[in-house]
């Protein structure tokens, strides 16, 4: 019953990125369809290594990972602890909370496309009408299209946070805060000593889906700044993707794929491992 | 009330508006026509109009990528449901040797990055002449769908009780018929629900239909997106699209809603 599955997903990911593992060993134009295909051993490799945007591409993926998970953790902890404290009209604050993360990345692009358009965008409009700084091209600057985009990505994600960390919390035995407060703890004092601890397998948990989705990070950077203005927004996925589909140059671009791949799983491995510390997973 | 609830009642009311403002302002533009989307305040004071949505589902072609994106959901769906229920099964019932060690291995598959999997699946498919293939985006969605379905309907077998799979063995079932007439009518509702998951998420998805869907082919945030580059944006009609986009996944989603989270985390998080 097993082996379906198994043949199945060897065709379609193992076989793919065994191909991708060869070709990233040629040099190899798409362009140049009959020309032979020098083998040109780890070259292609040497070339990443020194490669500049390969390089500006890697820090603004870590700025990008960093800021937008230590805000989506900082801020969907807020929200999950005010979340477990309501005793009425969670259930429909529940339903509510989920819907961006269920929404295409490329139509929540195209959403803040429009909400933070310089001239007709609502933020504009509304920090106009309130009297503070309007008429700001987020997208087009090259200071802001960064934080921009993670703003976009807090507004997807943290909904994500905050519901894992809402179930954690609804996990931890009630017996624990009557305790607790017959001690005198007063709110801040069981948020820290009680409900952090509690969540942390949660916590864990959180960092390793978002950490590898957001490096991997494509479909807003792509549909809402190609990764400029200048490299100011290049990121490692949508330079792959530019070095495959805009420059042809497949062999490169298969080895920008085996360097995503390689760096995936060995950022995944170190959570899965603190995460079968504690049984999480 | 004390006033750490007050302040959780206000905190959870602000973000909802937070959550909530983007997805109205969408849908309040699809309705005005350009003279009332583009004025320098907010006007909040119009005439409806559907215009937007009949030029939409009129002359953009907008109809064919719905059809091709349910199309593609649907066949992804069903391919995985078919190969990666059983296997679910196994993985949660069957005394097969190195079980975890297979179950991690699935769950590898999950980890590999979609912009890693497309270059060469380009090249194998233009080799193929699949290129622009329904058969392609299937395909390629069925890499993140059937990993999910695993893991997912692992979990719900695993929640069920032994006993009433051992009596239909001891009954002479085999363990097919445990499976087929026991275990899977008693895991429905989870079995909706990764169903319902698996469109979603192939309805969602863009890197792949960006790079392997042909003119005959492409599917709703292609369009979407393709709204967005171009220099005189329409934004009455690309926010219709938006919305025609977002009204099978919110029906989707909240059907689905109480698995959600289980479902974006294969499992780990029971919710």
């Amino acid at each position: 019953m097993l082996t379906p599955s198994l043949v199945v997903l060897a065709i379609l990911i193992i076989l793919p990125l065994a191909y991708s593992l060869v070709l990233s060993l040629f040099s190899w134009k798409l362009t140049e369809i009959n020309l032979p295909k020098p083998f040109v051993g780890l070259d292609n490799y040497t070339r990443l290594l020194h490669d500049p945007v390969v390089g500006r591409a890697l820090v603004n993926t870590v700025i990008y990972v960093v800021g937008a998970i230590g805000v989506e953790l900082v801020l969907g902890f807020v929200v999950a602890a005010a979340l477990f404290e309501m005793t009425r009209g969670r259930k429909l604050a529940n339903a509510l909370i989920l819907l961006p993360m269920i929404i295409a990345p490329v139509v929540t692009a195209l959403l803040w496309r429009y909400l933070l358009d310089p001239q007709f965008g609502l933020v504009s409009q509304f920090s106009g009408a309130v009297g503070l700084p309007s008429g700001i091209g987020w997208f087009g600057s090259s200071g802001l299209a960064l934080p921009a985009l993670i703003v976009v990505d807090v507004w997807q994600w943290t909904p994500f946070v905050v519901l894992i960390m809402h179930a954690g919390m609804l996990a931890i035995n009630e017996e624990q805060f009557e305790a607790a407060r017959v001690d005198g703890a007063g709110h801040l004092r069981i948020l820290r000593s009680i409900v952090i601890p509690a969540i942390v397998p949660q916590i864990l948990l959180i960092l390793l889906f978002r950490t590898m989705d957001t490096y991997r990070i494509f479909d807003t950077v792509f549909v809402l700044t190609k990764g400029g203005p200048g490299l100011s927004t290049e990121t490692i996925g949508l330079y792959t993707y530019r070095t495959g589909f805009s420059y042809f140059d497949m062999g490169y671009a298969m080895a920008l794929s085996v360097f995503i791949l390689v760096t995936v799983l060995v950022i995944s491995g170190i959570y899965i491992r603190l995460l079968r510390r504690r049984e999480a997973l | 009330m004390n006033r750490w609830r007050v302040a959780s009642y206000a905190i959870v009311v602000v973000f909802l508006l937070v959550v909530l403002v983007p997805i109205a302002a969408v849908v309040v533009n699809s309705l005005k026509v350009p003279s009332d989307i583009f004025t320098p305040s907010l006007k909040l004071v119009f005439t409806p109009t559907l215009d937007n949505y009949a030029k939409v589902l009129g002359d953009l072609e907008f109809s064919s990528f719905l059809v091709n994106s349910t199309l593609v959901a649907l066949g992804s769906t069903a391919l995985s449901l078919a190969v990666g229920v059983p296997a679910a099964y196994a993985l949660a019932r069957l005394p097969i040797r190195g079980r975890e060690l297979w179950a991690g291995g699935i769950l590898f598959t999950r980890m590999v990055p979609a912009v890693a999997l497309v270059v060469p699946m380009y090249v194998i498919f233009q080799r193929a002449s699949l290129l622009g293939t329904y058969f392609a985006l299937i395909a390629a969605h069925t890499t993140f769908n059937l990993p999910i379905v695993i893991w997912m309907m692992r979990s719900f077998f695993e929640e069920l009780p032994p006993d009433l799979e051992e009596a239909a063995l001891v009954d002479g079932s085999g363990r097919f018929g445990a499976f087929w007439r026991v275990a899977l009518p008693l895991t429905a509702p989870g079995l909706a629900a990764t169903a319902v998951l698996c469109l979603l998420f192939s309805w969602n998805e863009f890197l792949f239909a960006l790079v392997l869907s042909g003119r005959d082919t492409q599917t709703v945030p292609i369009g979407v997106a393709s709204f967005i580059g171009t220099v005189s944006v329409d934004w009455g009609g690309s926010s219709a699209a938006a919305v025609l986009a977002l009204i099978p996944v919110f029906v989707l989603g909240l059907a689905a809603q109480r698995f959600l989270v289980r479902g974006l985390t294969f499992g780990a998080v029971k919710g």
